[in-house]
């Protein structure tokens, strides 16, 4: 069974091969690419912890046992965002919130509950000061996401925070490619006048 | 520098092209002149750059477990043996013709089965109902067969006495519940789980 070095340098096409071949490895090495930035968009999308754990349990679950049907033509990543974005849209057609907490859900009423719904942000080593800076920043920026329509939400984070080209927005979203546009262009827009208090 | 140049401001498309970083020398030049549009990118690229340098965050360490409990892995060897199976089948053309004329074999023998299953449904209707009368003939048979055995036994004279009356049979009634009663108590006992340790205040 190959290793995670072997998997690494290997493109998410090869991995799924292997993952269709019965490999365990390959199936993790997916979930280890994926993981961070999945979790992120479903939590920017519902922003409560615990939810954004169960719709990228459930979207990881639905994506993998249905490996077979995933065609290479498409990248791998278009293919899993386009389940957690509707595994995100439906929840929020069922249910409304309204606040955004990076120290917790807001459904947490105890201490110990707030301390387990609380985010652990990964990846970038800070200073200190710059981390809590860029906590203060980021913690503004996130409010006002939160404050966008879901359909603006899903676009401008995957075209500016996760990096995906118009088109690919488009068939994650199963929107037409104007539409896509208008909707980024709208939520910069919001976003703007939301944070031109930080500018000034 | 004017808030009046004489070109349009920026719409979305050209926002789009300053954001990638190829804008068009006549936008450069339009930027130069207009305060409106030098103010508007400089506020997209800021955001632009916040959006960018939002943090991923981090789920916990335990969710590829948690998936994984819930996917199902095919089994490697099952799948290498039927792509090799496949491999032999299709490995030369008499393979293929030999592979054809058994699957022609098994759809026209399940075919004329069908055929003939649906133009003789009263030859199977009178064949079930015989085999039907033939079974249930037999169990009565059995049955019979059975009851007299019983009957013929030394000890069933004893045991028809002990419940000859309503109140022999009452009390025989009442013992054999006793008993039962009894047994499901003590099989509860043994089954039960053995109380946890406690601390006691003496030691």
């Amino acid at each position: 069974m190959p290793s995670r070095v072997d998997l690494a340098p290997k493109t998410d096409q090869e991995i799924v091969v292997l993952a269709r071949a019965g490999e365990e490895a390959a199936y993790r090495e997916l979930i280890r690419r994926y993981e961070r930035p999945l979790f992120s968009l479903l939590f920017r999308m519902v922003r409560d912890r615990e939810l954004a754990e169960d719709l990228a349990q459930e979207t990881f679950v639905k994506a993998l046992n249905a490996i077979e049907s995933y065609r290479p033509e498409f990248k791998f990543s278009s293919w899993i965002f386009k389940i957690a974005n509707n595994a995100a849209i439906d929840h929020l057609r069922r249910r409304e919130l309204d606040t955004l907490s990076l120290e917790g859900s807001p459904q947490a009423e105890t201490p110990e509950a707030i301390e387990a719904t609380a985010l652990q942000i990964g990846g970038r080593q800070e200073s200190p000061l710059a981390e809590v800076e860029a906590r203060e920043l980021g913690g503004q920026i996130e409010a006002a996401i939160a404050q966008l329509r879901p359909e603006y939400r899903s676009c401008i984070l995957l075209r500016h925070v996760e990096g995906r080209a118009y088109e690919e927005i488009a068939e994650i979203l199963n929107l037409p490619l104007g539409t896509v546009k208008t909707y980024i262009h709208r939520a910069r827009n919001e976003l703007r006048q939301a944070l031109a208090h930080l500018r000034e | 520098m004017t808030g009046n140049s004489a070109a349009p401001h920026f719409g979305p498309d050209e926002l789009d092209l300053w954001l990638a970083g190829t804008p068009s020398p006549e936008m450069r030049n339009h930027v130069d002149e207009c305060c409106t549009c030098l103010e508007l990118v400089r506020a997209e690229e800021a955001l632009a750059a916040q959006l960018a340098a939002l943090p991923l965050y981090a789920p916990k360490a335990d969710l590829a477990d948690r998936v994984m409990a819930s996917v199902y892995i095919p089994d490697p060897f099952a799948i290498r043996s039927l792509q090799a199976a496949r491999r032999r089948l299709l490995a030369s053309p008499k393979a293929v013709a030999i592979a054809a004329t058994i699957a022609l074999v098994l759809l026209g023998s399940m075919t004329a089965s069908a055929a003939w299953t649906l133009a003789n449904r009263e030859t199977l209707v009178a064949a079930g109902n015989w085999l039907v009368g033939e079974a249930a003939r037999w169990a009565w048979v059995g049955l019979r067969s059975a009851a007299l055995n019983l009957t013929e036994q030394p000890w069933f004279v004893g045991f028809r006495s002990l419940v000859e009356t309503p109140g022999r049979l009452a009390l025989a009634s009442a013992a054999m519940s006793l008993m039962y009663v009894s047994g499901i108590l003590a099989l509860r006992r043994l089954l039960a789980v053995p109380p946890r340790q406690v601390a006691h205040a003496n030691g």
